[in-house]
């Protein structure tokens, strides 16, 4: 099948830069020789919707050493990298269909063609692949054994499918694997997004009032680093619980109403839309940076900002627009309210995102072996490949640890022995 | 009570072996200390030194104190705070690691836990006062008194008379003028002497070393002294480190309440308080610093630290802190409006940071004590505030102080300084000095081992690429770590 991607002759930049990725993904590494010898996915197609990326190639490329033929689309179309695309398109087994800067149509028409001929196995990153497999090419989901998705914003829209009764196959919920999120999210999201916060308007963190909006894995990494760059960090929430996980962690807790006024560095990551509103874009303060870290393009009213602004000054910086409200006041959007550690800086580590994609490539081979037969709906990474995962991540760290004796076995087995 | 010298006065010498078992377990936590016994086993250069010493006669002072023995010296030792005394220190170190409570064979030791003023001076006359000699040829002291005591009596001797206590002196004045009459007149010329006999003091804290350098502007200082207070080992340690180990220590034991999610408020971000902040922190506090030095100000803000003035913040934290070295910082109107049971403790060296006084002058204001050393103060609406350590020291009064290993920075400093007045006395003439920065590199390095740390040695080129010898020291003297 032909590819479509920007020039196929920047395969020979992609090349290298994959290769590179590949060195710090020892988990992907390690999986590829156990999938080119067990081929788990032999004769398989599966359908990936996945930002364009030297890391997801890693993933890409372990998925055909394990015996499957890929057809990969863009899961955004400012995320794609145009030489990963072309080196990709050029491997024997896969088609590739993205290119950087799409509209939303040309976006659309590439999740059909990757779906075209029929997947059955799919990955997505959001929920669009398989939202639209459902609503636009119902003639495919019988031949579906399962899927993967692999953002929490992606599984929360499956959910929903799932309690209307909609979903038509099983999904497993990589997102929620606790090795994943924190590696991946607390980890890789909260390092990105500070790169690239720090990559589009070079402010010093230290002594900032920073407003991290959302207490999630990704924003409780987020809040971290930037303390530990010396930020004062508040955080906005609407779970009582995560608010509670917080405030013991010494962070100050305020309804985005109140923080609005104080904050001079805005991050969204929630998952909801509109965290950041006119009401909040009224009261901020002359200068203030608003970034988002979440999935979509909603958490803030881009809308809003534009409707107040008398003036706008696009790009002062690379990824950094200055809307010029009335009275003087000024305030900086980053990556136009898209996710900014990939538009901004190179999103997740591929330290991080190689824990993620080990558990996508397994949770894939699980479905694929038919040992378990999930019925259709949203499914927990099974906990054995949370272990795997975690173990091979640890090999490649070169910690040691500790084994149960038998007698420790079979004392936490046990509900006779006591003290 | 009589000036003639008496062997040694604790309040329960049957303490001894409880005293003994602490010491053992210090002695671990100290290894500058031991390392240094081991180190001047042979030498013993502190032979025919006569130390007196006035210093909290704690667990810590006792392992310093068996070192100075150790290292060949004659001691004598008193408190330097009348609250300050573990009674079961004291009372080991008078028995000495090989007597008993029934044969003591330590060190004459004059010190107990709530001495009166009078006690206290006594208590300071006796361990100055040397059977068959003028007294000690070597002091160490802390915060000064010692110091005091034989500056002002040999002042007196050489009037003729100590001045008549008046009525709006302070009471402690009062008391040492009344000693030095009774010792004037008894046995004239017993302080000039003495201050002949002095080859100098090492003091170990900032209020005695301020006292220190006024005598030696003032030319009225006798003896040289060595400042162990500003050794980097010292003052960036226990300050630091010390406050940040028992403020946390002293809340818990104080109250028990949940530091994580509470907003704590920390006045002053010097060495005391940057470790104040950096504990609630580490425990999950909020910490808000107030400052009114703007270079510290913006430490505290670029630490991440939100600075604000405390009448702002005053009615939303639940833990304060005052942590200044001024008066006054937190006031009975500022506790007045602080939220129901919210905690309120100094770590400051003096009693008056927080407005006590002002606290009980409020009309209707009523104290309730809960436990040693915490007091509810119930004002007339009905909310209450909770106060540490009646407003002292709550590192102190709430918990134990330093720890051993803070200390045994201290006292490694102090041993250090003794050696140093006491077999180099030609080098220090009459004036403050500090300890030369290699050997305060020196207590350091004795303390590596303990940690595991290694230690990385420069190569010559290297040493000689940035103009240090190889063996240090590495720093200037400007430098401020």
């Amino acid at each position: 099948m032909s590819s479509d991607v920007l020039d196929p002759g920047l395969a020979l930049v992609g090349q290298p830069r994959i290769d590179w990725a590949r060195r710090t993904m020892p988990v992907l590494a390690g999986l590829a020789g156990v999938f080119a010898e067990q081929q788990p996915l032999a004769g398989l197609t599966v359908a990936a919707c996945l930002h364009v990326t030297p890391e997801t190639a890693g993933l890409v490329r372990l998925l055909t050493a394990g015996g499957a033929r890929v057809q990969v689309a863009a899961s955004n179309p400012l995320s794609t990298q145009d030489d990963i695309a072309a080196a990709l398109a050029a491997d024997p087994g896969v088609s590739v269909y993205a290119r950087s800067g799409l509209d939303r149509d040309a976006y659309y028409e590439h999740l059909h063609r990757a779906l075209d001929g029929g997947p059955d196995l799919v990955m997505d990153d959001g929920g669009d692949l398989v939202n639209t497999l459902h609503a636009e090419r119902p003639d495919l989901l019988a031949g579906v054994r399962g899927g993967c998705e692999s953002t929490s914003t992606g599984v929360a829209r499956l959910r929903r499918m799932a309690a209307a009764g909609s979903l038509a196959f099983p999904v497993v919920a990589a997102d929620a694997s606790a090795t994943r999120q924190l590696i991946d999210h607390t980890c890789g999201t909260g390092q990105s997004v500070i790169d690239g916060i720090i990559r589009a308007t070079h402010t010093l963190l230290a002594g900032k009032t920073v407003v991290v909006a959302g207490f999630g894995p990704c924003g409780s990494g987020i809040a971290e680093r930037a303390r530990g760059l010396g930020a004062q960090v508040v955080v906005t929430e609407v779970d009582p619980a995560r608010a509670l996980a917080a405030i013991v962690r010494g962070y100050r807790v305020l309804p985005m109403a109140d923080a609005a006024s104080v904050g001079e560095l805005f991050v969204t990551a929630t998952g909801s839309p509109d965290v950041i509103g006119p009401a909040h874009l009224e009261v901020m303060r002359d200068g203030a940076i608003l970034a988002n870290a979440g999935h979509f393009d909603v958490e803030i009213d881009v809308r809003a900002l534009a409707d107040q602004a008398v003036e706008l000054n696009p790009a002062v910086r690379p990824h950094a627009d200055e809307y010029v409200l009335a009275g003087g006041r000024r305030l900086i959007l980053l990556a136009e309210g898209r996710v900014v550690n990939l538009v901004a800086a190179e999103g997740s580590p591929p330290a991080a995102m190689d824990v993620s994609f080990a558990v996508q490539a397994l949770a894939l081979a699980w479905l694929a072996s038919g040992e378990a037969m999930p019925a259709a709906g949203v499914h927990a990474v099974p906990a054995a490949i949370d272990t795997q995962v975690a173990g091979l991540a640890l090999s490649a760290l070169g910690a040691r640890i500790d084994v149960l004796t038998t007698a420790q076995q079979e004392y936490l087995e046990s509900w006779r022995q006591g003290s | 009570m009589s000036a003639e010298a008496v062997p040694f006065k604790v309040a329960d010498i049957s303490l001894a072996d409880f005293g003994r078992r602490e010491i053992r377990l210090a002695e671990h936590e100290m290894p500058g200390l031991m390392a240094v016994r081991e180190e001047w086993a042979q030498e013993r250069p502190l032979t025919g030194a006569r130390i007196t010493g006035s210093l909290h006669m704690t667990v810590q002072t006792a392992v310093l104190i068996e070192t100075l023995v150790a290292l060949g010296a004659q001691v004598r030792w008193a408190s330097c705070n009348i609250f300050s005394t573990q009674d079961h220190a004291a009372a080991a170190v008078a028995v000495g690691p090989d007597g008993t409570p029934d044969d003591p064979q330590g060190v004459p030791v004059f010190a107990w836990k709530g001495e009166t003023l009078e006690e206290y001076w006594w208590c300071t006359q006796q361990a100055l006062t040397w059977p068959g000699e003028p007294g000690p040829n070597m002091l160490l002291d802390d915060g000064g008194d010692a110091t005091l005591l034989i500056h002002k009596g040999a002042e007196f001797e050489a009037v003729g008379a100590a001045p008549m206590p008046a009525d709006d002196d302070a009471e402690e004045w009062q008391v040492v003028l009344s000693l030095l009459s009774r010792s004037l007149r008894e046995t004239p010329g017993k302080w000039t002497a003495a201050a002949a006999a002095i080859k100098g003091v090492t003091e170990e804290t900032t209020t005695g070393v301020h006292r220190l350098y006024e005598m030696a502007a003032g030319g009225t200082l006798r003896f040289p002294a060595i400042n162990v207070n500003d050794s980097v080992t010292k003052s960036k340690f226990d300050n630091k480190y010390g406050c940040r180990h028992s403020l946390i220590d002293g809340i818990n034991r104080a109250t028990d309440v949940l530091i994580g999610g509470k907003v704590a408020v920390v006045c002053g971000y010097g060495d005391v308080g940057k470790g104040c902040s950096e504990s609630l922190r580490g425990q999950g506090a909020r910490v808000i610093v107030t400052e009114i030095d703007p270079i510290c100000a913006l430490q505290a803000a670029m630490d991440g630290f939100q600075v604000a003035r405390i009448e702002d913040v005053v009615e939303t934290a639940d833990i304060f802190v005052s942590a200044t070295g001024n008066f006054h910082i937190i006031t009975a109107e500022h506790m007045s409006r602080m939220k129901h049971q919210a905690i309120v403790g100094n770590i400051g060296h003096f009693d008056n940071e927080i407005d006590m006084a002002g606290l009980a002058r409020l009309p209707g204001v009523k104290r309730t004590n809960i436990k040693p050393q915490v007091d509810e103060w119930t004002f007339p609406d009905g909310h209450a505030v909770i106060v540490l350590s009646e407003g002292r020291l709550l590192n102190l009064g709430n918990a134990t102080g330093h720890p051993s290993f803070v200390m045994s920075n201290s006292f490694t400093n102090q041993v250090i300084a003794q050696v140093e007045l006491f077999t180099k006395t030609a080098e220090y003439p009459v004036g403050v000095h500090v300890l030369p920065k290699h050997l305060d590199e020196k207590v350091a390095r004795l303390h590596l081992d303990a940690l595991g740390v290694q230690l990385t040695t420069l190569t010559k080129e290297q040493a000689a690429y940035i103009g240090v010898p190889v063996e240090g020291p590495f720093k200037p003297d400007h430098y401020r770590y």
